[in-house]
C-alpha cells in the first residue's frame, strides 16, 4: 500500500455501538464504476477457534458495507436490512487485510438491491446479496 | 459477576471457544443436546446509531446458534458454513432478549441444512437458514468457508 494511493483507508466508519465494538472499519476510495470499497484488518478478536476469521465477522462487515452503500445511494438515512445472503467461498486468516466491494444493483422507490464480495489479495472470501428497505420520508 | 454476564432466568451461560463469540457474548443456553435453545440479551455493544440491534450481531448469533445445532447433530465433527440466508423481520433494541431453538432440516453424508426462527417475547424478529459442509468427508478446495 503506497501513501496517498486509492488503497489508503481515509475515513473510519465504525464510530458507535456494534460497528465500534467490532471495528475499526474504514472507507476506501470508490472504483470508477461506482463500486464502494471498505476495509478492515483481521485481529485476534475476529477469529474462531479453528484459526480462521469468524463467519459472523465476515457477515457483519458485509452488512456494514452494504448499509453504508445503500445510504450513499438514497436521499434518506432511514434504511434497514430486510434480507442478506452470504456464500462463504474461502477462509480468511489472522492479519488479512479484508476489503469489501459493494454495488447498488437497483435503487427503487422503497428498496435498494445490492451485491458485493469480500476479498483479500484478490482472493474471494464471501459473495453477498442484500435487500435494504427505504423508509418513506417523514 | 458483571450485569452483562448475569444468566437469563432458566438459562445457563454457554461455554464459548471462538474469540469473536467471546467478544460479542455472553450467550445463554438451555435444554438437552440436540434440542438446545439459545439466547442473548441485547446491550449497547450490539446496537447501531439509532439504538436498533445491528444486523451483523444477529448474523453472528445465527452462525453461532445454528452451528451449535450442527455440532450437536454430528457429535462435534469439524464442519464449515457454506452459505447463510437471512430475513430481518422486525427491529430489536437494547434490553431485549433474543431467543432461538434451531431446527435441523436434513442431514446427508456431507451436508447439513439448518434453520432458526429468532424471537423477542415470542414474536418473530429474524430468520436464518444455513448450509454446512462436514470436513471429515473430504475437504473442498483446501478448507472453505467459516469454521465453526
Amino acid at each position: 500500500m503506497q501513501a496517498g494511493s486509492a488503497d489508503d483507508p481515509y475515513q473510519e466508519i465504525s464510530l458507535v455501538g456494534f460497528n465500534r465494538h467490532i471495528g475499526p472499519i474504514f472507507l476506501l476510495a470508490p472504483e470508477d464504476d461506482g463500486t464502494q470499497r471498505f476495509v478492515f484488518t483481521a485481529r485476534e478478536i475476529h477469529m474462531n477457534s479453528a484459526g480462521t476469521v469468524h463467519g459472523g465477522m465476515l457477515m457483519s462487515f458485509m452488512d456494514v458495507a452494504m448499509s453504508k452503500t445503500a445510504r450513499g445511494a438514497s436521499a434518506t438515512s432511514r434504511l434497514s436490512t430486510i434480507a442478506l445472503s452470504c456464500d462463504f467461498v474461502s477462509p480468511a486468516r489472522l492479519g488479512d487485510r479484508i476489503e469489501a466491494r459493494v454495488r447498488v444493483r437497483r435503487r427503487a422507490r422503497s428498496v435498494v438491491f445490492l451485491s458485493g464480495e469480500l476479498v483479500t489479495e484478490e482472493r474471494t472470501l464471501l459473495i453477498g446479496t442484500g435487500l435494504w428497505k427505504v423508509a418513506p420520508s417523514a | 459477576m458483571s450485569d452483562l454476564a448475569r444468566p437469563l432466568t432458566g438459562f445457563a451461560s454457554m461455554a464459548l471457544a471462538d474469540p469473536f463469540e467471546i467478544h460479542i457474548g455472553p450467550v445463554f443456553e438451555k435444554g438437552a443436546r440436540g434440542s438446545r435453545s439459545f439466547a442473548i440479551r441485547i446491550d449497547e455493544r450490539h446496537v447501531n446509531r439509532g439504538g436498533v440491534l445491528h444486523g451483523g450481531m444477529l448474523a453472528t448469533f445465527a452462525d453461532l446458534a445454528l452451528g451449535a445445532a450442527v455440532f450437536d447433530a454430528t457429535d462435534g465433527a469439524p464442519s464449515v458454513t457454506l452459505a447463510m440466508q437471512m430475513q430481518f423481520l422486525k427491529s430489536a433494541r437494547a434490553g431485549d432478549i433474543v431467543q432461538v431453538q434451531p431446527l435441523l432440516l436434513r442431514r446427508t453424508r456431507a451436508f447439513l441444512f439448518v434453520r432458526g426462527d429468532f424471537t423477542v417475547e415470542d414474536e418473530a424478529i429474524f430468520t436464518a437458514m444455513s448450509t454446512w459442509k462436514l470436513l471429515d468427508q473430504g475437504h473442498i478446495d483446501g478448507d472453505s468457508g467459516s469454521n465453526s
